[in-house]
Parts: C-alpha cells; sequence; structure tokens
C-alpha cells in the first residue's frame, strides 16, 4: 500500500546514530547505506514483523524491482502526482514504447502477482521490499516498506482483521502507547458527490481537507446547507468513542442515505477496537492517494510517532485487468519502525 | 577573472524578431539577427556578457546545468525538462512577446482519445515525451507506448501510431484532427536557480527584463481526466500484406533518391526537390512513406516497414540503446560515406582521447567530462567503453560544433570531410564508425509476398552499389 505519510519526514542519510553523512559525490543523492548497526535492527524488526505476520497465514512474496509502467497508470492505482516521482525508463527493450518503473509501490506490484496466479478465495500475503519514489534534496528515495495484503476478504471482516494484526505487529516490536486514526474513503465520497464535485474535484477537496484547509468544509456546507450538521460533526469533532459514530449517523443518514455502507463499515471497526481495548479518532480522512481506496483508511501510531498505514481498495485487482476481488492492506516503512523500536524491544 | 555572464539565445525562426527586441532593449548581440553562422557573440557596451547561440530545445538544458546564467527560450521545451525534473534549477523569469507554437494532441479524423483508450494501449508519437507522459497521466489513459521519435511526430499516424503529440499547424499541414491542447506555448526567460541566488546578473537582466512581456497564455494544460477506464487487453493486429517503404527527407534525401535511380526504382513524389509524405511507387501492394532516417531503425524493429533507408550511424544509434530491437542491416548502400568520432578542440595539446582525459584532469581528477552528442546513446557507450571514469552525457539537437571547448569537453560527431570542424577549431581525435547509408529490415523475413519483394529489393540496392563501386 502506498505508504504517503513518512516520507515527507524522511530522514536525510544518516548513520545509525542519525550523524549526517557529508556529500562527497560518491552516492547518489536520496540513497543509503545501512551500516552494521542499522542492519541488525532492520533484520530484527523484519523477522518480527514476518513471523507474526506468519503465524496469523500471511505468507512472504517478492515481486520484481521493475515493472511495467502500464501497471500503475491507470486510474485507482497511483495519483498523477505520486507517478511524477515514480523512477520510469526505456530499458532494453523500449523501442516498443513501454517505460518500466523501479516498484513504486508494492501493493500494486502483489495485486498484479495476485492476478497473474489467477488465485481466488481469501489469500493472504506479505511481503518486505524496497519501493523508489523521487524526493527532493537527500530524503530516501528507496524506501524499504513491509507490509501485508488481504484479498477475498470484504468489508468489515477484513478490516478488523487487519487493524488486529497491525496492533499485534507493533506490539510485538515492542512498541506502546498504541493508538488509531480511522476515516471511510467511500464516506469522504458520498459527501463530496453530494455537493456536486466531479472526480477530479474530489480529490482535490480530498488532500485540501487532509492538509486541514478549513474552507473546504466551509464551501462544502454553502453547496449542501441541509448538511451542515453532519459536515462540521466530521470535519470539527474528533470522534473517539461508538457514541460518535452514532451521532453522526444520526445527522448523516437524512440527507445522505447513501452514507449506510461506509457508516456501518466504520462502526463495525470501532465496535472491534473498543474490544481490542485500542483506543481510536474518527478523522475525515487519513490517506493520500485518495482515488485509490475504497473503504476503511487507517493510521496507526506508537505515542506521536505514526507506525503504519492502510486501508480497503476492493477495486485494485480489476483495476489492473483481474477479475473484482475485496482487497485491503497496510505498509510501514521498516527503517522508520527500526528507529523507533527501543532496544531489545522486538520479540 | 569573474566568470562573465553568459546568456543563450535561440536560432531558427524566433532569431529574427528576437534580435530587432533585443536591440530596442540595448541587447546588441551584433551579427546575431543576420543569422551569422558563429555561435558566440558579444554584447555591445556589456564587456561581461556573453552570448552563446544554441537550438532552442537545448537552451533549458544549459541553463539547469549552469553552464548558462540566462537564456531565452519556448516554454515547451522548458517544460518538457521542468514537467520530469521538476527540482531542476531553472526559474522561468518572464512571458516575451514573441510566437509560440501550441501544442496539441491529434489523431485521424474521427478519431476519439476516449474510444482508443477504452481499447487497449493507445500508441502515441511525440518530440516530447515528458510532456506526453504529464498530459496522458492526467487525462487517466490507462495504458499507452510513447514513441519519442527524433522530429515530424505528425508523420506517425495513423498508419504508424494512433495518435501524435505535435505542433498545432504541423498537424494539420498533415490532415489530422486536434484533439486537445497539451500546452499552450510561449517564449520565456528563464534563469539559472543559483546564478540569480548568488551573482550579479544586472548588466544582462536589466536590458532582458526590458524586452516586451507576453500576454498571452503559455505553459501546460492539465487535461480533465476520462473517467471509468480500466486497463484492456490490447487491440488484436491483423497481418500486413502491403509491403511498407520508408525513405528518408532532408540531406539524406539526395543520396536516397541516387541510389534508389541506379537500383532502377522511382517512387512518384519522391524526387530531388520534390517530397511528398507518401509518395507512389508502380508495384502493386507497395506502400512508400517519407520520414526521418533517425526514427527509421524504430520503426522497422516495431514493424511498421519493411525496409528503410537510413545511416549506419542512426541503425548503431538505436542498437546501442536497445541491442534486443529486431532490426538489422540489409545492405551496404556506400553512400553518404562518413566517420563519427570523439572531436575535441584543436588547441588540445595531446595525441589520443587517453592523454585528453589525463589533462582535462591534470588539476582535480575527479571532473566530470562532459560529452556533447546529438547521438545520446553513443556518446554514453563511449564513454564507458574508454573508461572515462565520471561523465555526464549532454543530448543536444543542433549547433553542436560550437559547444567544445566552452561546454563540453567532447563533442561525438560525424564528419564528411572535415572542413566544418577545421572552420570551429575542432578536430576527430578517435574514430568511433564509418558510416554509410544502407537499407535495413526486420530480422525476422517476413514471408509470403512481402518476403520475395523484400528479397528483390534488396538484390536490386545491392547490384547497383556493387556496380557503382
Amino acid at each position: 500500500m502506498p505508504v504517503e505519510t513518512a516520507e515527507s519526514e524522511a530522514d536525510p542519510a544518516s548513520t545509525p546514530e542519525g550523524d549526517p553523512v557529508p556529500d562527497n559525490g560518491l552516492r547518489t543523492s536520496g540513497m543509503r547505506d545501512l551500516g552494521p548497526d542499522e542492519m541488525r535492527r532492520f533484520r530484527r524488526v523484519e523477522r518480527a514483523f514476518l513471523e507474526t505476520a506468519e503465524a496469523r497465514g500471511y505468507l512472504e512474496v517478492r515481486t520484481p524491482t521493475i515493472e511495467p509502467l502500464h501497471l500503475y497508470t491507470a486510474a485507482g492505482t497511483l495519483s498523477p502526482q505520486l507517478l511524477d516521482r515514480v523512477y520510469s525508463f526505456l530499458d532494453w527493450d523500449g523501442w516498443s514504447g513501454e517505460r518500466v518503473v523501479l516498484r513504486p509501490d508494492a501493493t500494486v506490484a502483489v495485486a498484479r502477482w495476485l492476478t497473474e496466479h489467477g488465485l481466488e478465495g481469501p489469500q493472504r500475503l506479505a511481503y518486505v521490499q524496497p519501493v523508489y519514489r523521487f524526493v527532493p534534496g537527500d530524503g530516501d528515495r528507496e524506501q524499504w516498506q513491509c507490509g501485508v495484503e488481504l484479498f477475498g476478504v470484504p468489508a468489515p471482516e477484513g478490516d478488523s482483521e487487519l487493524l488486529l494484526l497491525a496492533r499485534d505487529l507493533l506490539a510485538a516490536l515492542g512498541l506502546e502507547g498504541l493508538r488509531c486514526e480511522l476515516a471511510h474513503a467511500g464516506l469522504a465520497r458520498v459527501i463530496f458527490a453530494a455537493a456536486g464535485l466531479d472526480a477530479v474535484e474530489q480529490l482535490e477537496a480530498y488532500d485540501r481537507m487532509l492538509e486541514g484547509d478549513a474552507g473546504i468544509v466551509d464551501r462544502l456546507v454553502e453547496a449542501r446547507p441541509e448538511s451542515a450538521s453532519a459536515l462540521r460533526l466530521l470535519s470539527d469533532v474528533d470522534g473517539n468513542a461508538a457514541g460518535y459514530l452514532a451521532n453522526l449517523r444520526a445527522a448523516l443518514l437524512p440527507d445522505l442515505p447513501a452514507a449506510e455502507a461506509p457508516l456501518a463499515d466504520l462502526e463495525a471497526v470501532a465496535r472491534t477496537l473498543d474490544a481490542a481495548g485500542l483506543p481510536y479518532r474518527v478523522l475525515p480522512g487519513t490517506a493520500r492517494n485518495f482515488e485509490y481506496y475504497s473503504g476503511v483508511t487507517f493510521r496507526m501510531f506508537a505515542g506521536a510517532e505514526e507506525c503504519l498505514a492502510g486501508g480497503r481498495y476492493d477495486g485494485l485487482t480489476e483495476t489492473i485487468g483481474g477479475t473484482s476481488a475485496p482487497a485491503s492492506g497496510f505498509g510501514a516503512d521498516l527503517l522508520r519502525l527500526a528507529r523507533l523500536v527501543p532496544a531489545g524491544g522486538a520479540r | 577573472m569573474t566568470r562573465p555572464i553568459r546568456v543563450a539565445l535561440p536560432r531558427g525562426d524566433l532569431r529574427e524578431p528576437l534580435a530587432e527586441q533585443l536591440r530596442a532593449a540595448g541587447f546588441v548581440a551584433e551579427g546575431y539577427g543576420e543569422g551569422s553562422r558563429s555561435y558566440r557573440f558579444d554584447v555591445e557596451d556589456r564587456p561581461t556578457v556573453q552570448v552563446r547561440v544554441f537550438s532552442d530545445a537545448d537552451i533549458p538544458i544549459q541553463v539547469a546545468l549552469g553552464q548558462y546564467d540566462l537564456g531565452i527560450a519556448s516554454r515547451t521545451w522548458t517544460d518538457e525538462l521542468l514537467v520530469r525534473y521538476r527540482h531542476e534549477s531553472i526559474v522561468p523569469l518572464r512571458s516575451l512577446d514573441l510566437g509560440s507554437e501550441r501544442l496539441v494532441v491529434a489523431g485521424a479524423p474521427g478519431t476519439s482519445i476516449e474510444r482508443l483508450a477504452a481499447g487497449g494501449a493507445v500508441q502515441v508519437s511525440t518530440e516530447y515525451p515528458n510532456l506526453a507522459h504529464h498530459y496522458l497521466n492526467r487525462l487517466r489513459v490507462p495504458d499507452y507506448r510513447l514513441y519519442d521519435v527524433w522530429a515530424q511526430a505528425e508523420a506517425w499516424p495513423p498508419d504508424d501510431a494512433e495518435l501524435a503529440i505535435a505542433a498545432a499547424s504541423a498537424v494539420e499541414r498533415e490532415g489530422l484532427e486536434v484533439l486537445g491542447d497539451v500546452h499552450r506555448g510561449g517564449v520565456w526567460l528563464i534563469g539559472n536557480r543559483d546564478a540569480l541566488a548568488e551573482r550579479d546578473l544586472r548588466e544582462a537582466l536589466e536590458p532582458l527584463l526590458m524586452l516586451p512581456r507576453g500576454d498571452g497564455e503559455s505553459g501546460l494544460v492539465v487535461p480533465p481526466a476520462i473517467g471509468g477506464l480500466r486497463r484492456a487487453p490490447s487491440r488484436a493486429t491483423s497481418e500486413r500484406e502491403c509491403f511498407r517503404i520508408a525513405v528518408p527527407d532532408g540531406h539524406a534525401q539526395r543520396h536516397t533518391v541516387a541510389a534508389l535511380a541506379s537500383a532502377g526504382i522511382a517512387f512518384d513524389g519522391y524526387e530531388e526537390g520534390r517530397t511528398m509524405r507518401r509518395p507512389l511507387s508502380d508495384l502493386d501492394g507497395v506502400e512508400v512513406k517519407v520520414m526521418r532516417p533517425q526514427d527509421m531503425p524504430r520503426a522497422v524493429a516495431l514493424g511498421r516497414f519493411d525496409l528503410a533507408v537510413t545511416g549506419r550511424d542512426w541503425l548503431e544509434v538505436h542498437r546501442t540503446a536497445f541491442p534486443a530491437a529486431p532490426v538489422v542491416e540489409l545492405c551496404d548502400l556506400a553512400r553518404s560515406k562518413y566517420r563519427l568520432g570523439a572531436v575535441v578542440s584543436e588547441d588540445l595539446p595531446v595525441e589520443s582521447i587517453r592523454e585528453a582525459v589525463a589533462y582535462w584532469r591534470r588539476d582535480d581528477p575527479s571532473r566530470p567530462i562532459r560529452l556533447a552528442s546529438e547521438y545520446a546513446s553513443l556518446a554514453d557507450d563511449y564513454a564507458r567503453g574508454r573508461h572515462l571514469g565520471r561523465y555526464r552525457v549532454i543530448p543536444i539537437s543542433g549547433a553542436s560544433e560550437g559547444f567544445v571547448p566552452e561546454d563540453a569537453e567532447i563533442l561525438i560527431e560525424g564528419a564528411e570531410t572535415g572542413t566544418t570542424l577545421r572552420a570551429n577549431r575542432l578536430r576527430m581525435i578517435d574514430v568511433i564508425m564509418e558510416s554509410t547509408n544502407c537499407a535495413i529490415g526486420a530480422a525476422e523475413r517476413p514471408v509470403g509476398r512481402r518476403g520475395e519483394l523484400r528479397d528483390e529489393f534488396v538484390e536490386r540496392l545491392r547490384a547497383a552499389a556493387l556496380a557503382a563501386g
């Protein structure tokens, strides 16, 4: 899944202790070495991640570093903005006009693997592999992602399974103070569509909402005054209990009956989190690359540190030429996790 | 000594109107407007300013590299660079009142991009691959193939590509239908970010900022996305029945007409001094098309032509970049002979490229060697093969003799007699290959009548070349 939130904060190439490595022209910008200390942390996190995932039935796959560009150009895979940052080039067969990319995202590649193998029914997969995207300056352009994909299990069961797995993975790494932020891409879509926004305007509005731009909510309220209370409830109140979702339901459904299914998804997930004792907040949105997601999206934190992000993207396999399948997953920046893990933390 | 303020100005159609405006603004590069063959000019009463003339397409690259502080270039070429390398160090400073064409997407009359996109991979020819990617990605075309051609992208549709992204007037001349705007054009004054941040450029900047401002729209077009499209399996293509030949225009046309004539082959509309896009052949089932020789190896590899007449240099350029491309030389036409090699300054006190590299690095062992060339893949191959160490290939599209020694150490260039090189105080220090024109075809001989026709054409061309000695 496109891990978007952590990379903008990626540290410049650094030693395990965080000291910047001077640029003497021998290393390509944005590429970094991992020394023995960092590799030891890396392997510890990788091992804990894969073992915990495997214990829940998530088996490891690995996809090629180079993929065809067209795998990522269809709507619902990577946004045009992300496509502007991929490493694309003409390889030895480039005379055909077909460009290739260094894998910019792991989920699409894993979905391609699943589609090509014609696998049906529930499939639980895990991966640890780098993705490549341009980042200005000396920020990490090679990012090691660890993540899981769950195909064939619809909402809300699949969402609940993933959230509990995410909690267990972070706990296995010794991380404490876990909490979750939830949103639903479908809910945002219902609201945007009711306000008369087309697909492109919805993308823009979603990004602005994520950036905390209050003006976008004012615009929506103006376009659809009858939904003002629901919009205010969604944007101005950070709900953190089932009661909040009940209030949202009361405010939203009379005007927008299409919000029923997204709200039911969120309520089911909230029940799971309540039962697991994991604190959460419900937000208007949590993940960039809006057009990719179809259902619940989430971010998980240890204290103030974001650890992983994910969500549901039921349209993906069909978009890349396969048959329709429910799909969801999450991913994390492995090196970021390695920095967060306390000494001797990973079990 | 302080480095001069370097300004890059375009040659070609922009030159005359721009020179007039520059003169009015008090920036007089004597000889620039008259089309002098010089590449470098002093500027009247501005002793710290130097002007160099480039092909329009090369100016943004030179300013981005910091080799030139300021430049005037069409916005399409600037955005072709910026849209992919958005953190490049170019700052667009001012839109100028100089005409420049808009870039459009076009296809055969009645074409619909939506319909094409719904039916599989869309084939698009263009000289602007980065702008094309930007446009097609925002249009959300699920699958496409880009043919980034050397020139005349508009000549490819409808038979050799479905769409072209090219200048509006060019696609209209070819009878194509404009389906949308890709770039609004414009000519801009641009500057190097670091130079603007650190150096006092007033002596050039003040008059250049007085040039009349352009008030028309310019820049990228962001098209509305086509909704609801998914990747579709590629269209099935049926086996082509007609035998297709590609012949070159430009400098190579005269030699090709002569080579064909000596083999007893003539096409109506392809003579010296007369060119139609699709000349006619007397033979049934034979189609002829005129295109740029640089693009022929790719067109043959794609299976668009059974036979094409091009230079061995262009075949080599293609095979260096794409060794697996299924295109081969069928016969040598033994005309248009010249050498291709590494060209350096005549004043360099060395006898070999190895000595030259040692000379350039005498003070700084890690200094990158700059190779400028229209043959970028050959230049890259040469640099690797000669173990140049740290090097940079600067792709250029013309005005090549002006690059060495100031803007590149090495020029990878062709020379027929060496007269032009000598006139520019250059010499070829290392020969990479000898090139003549040749007929090329698919690595696998076509079956049936197309195969027979190929054998017949090749035999006649080969016999004529042998007879001519």
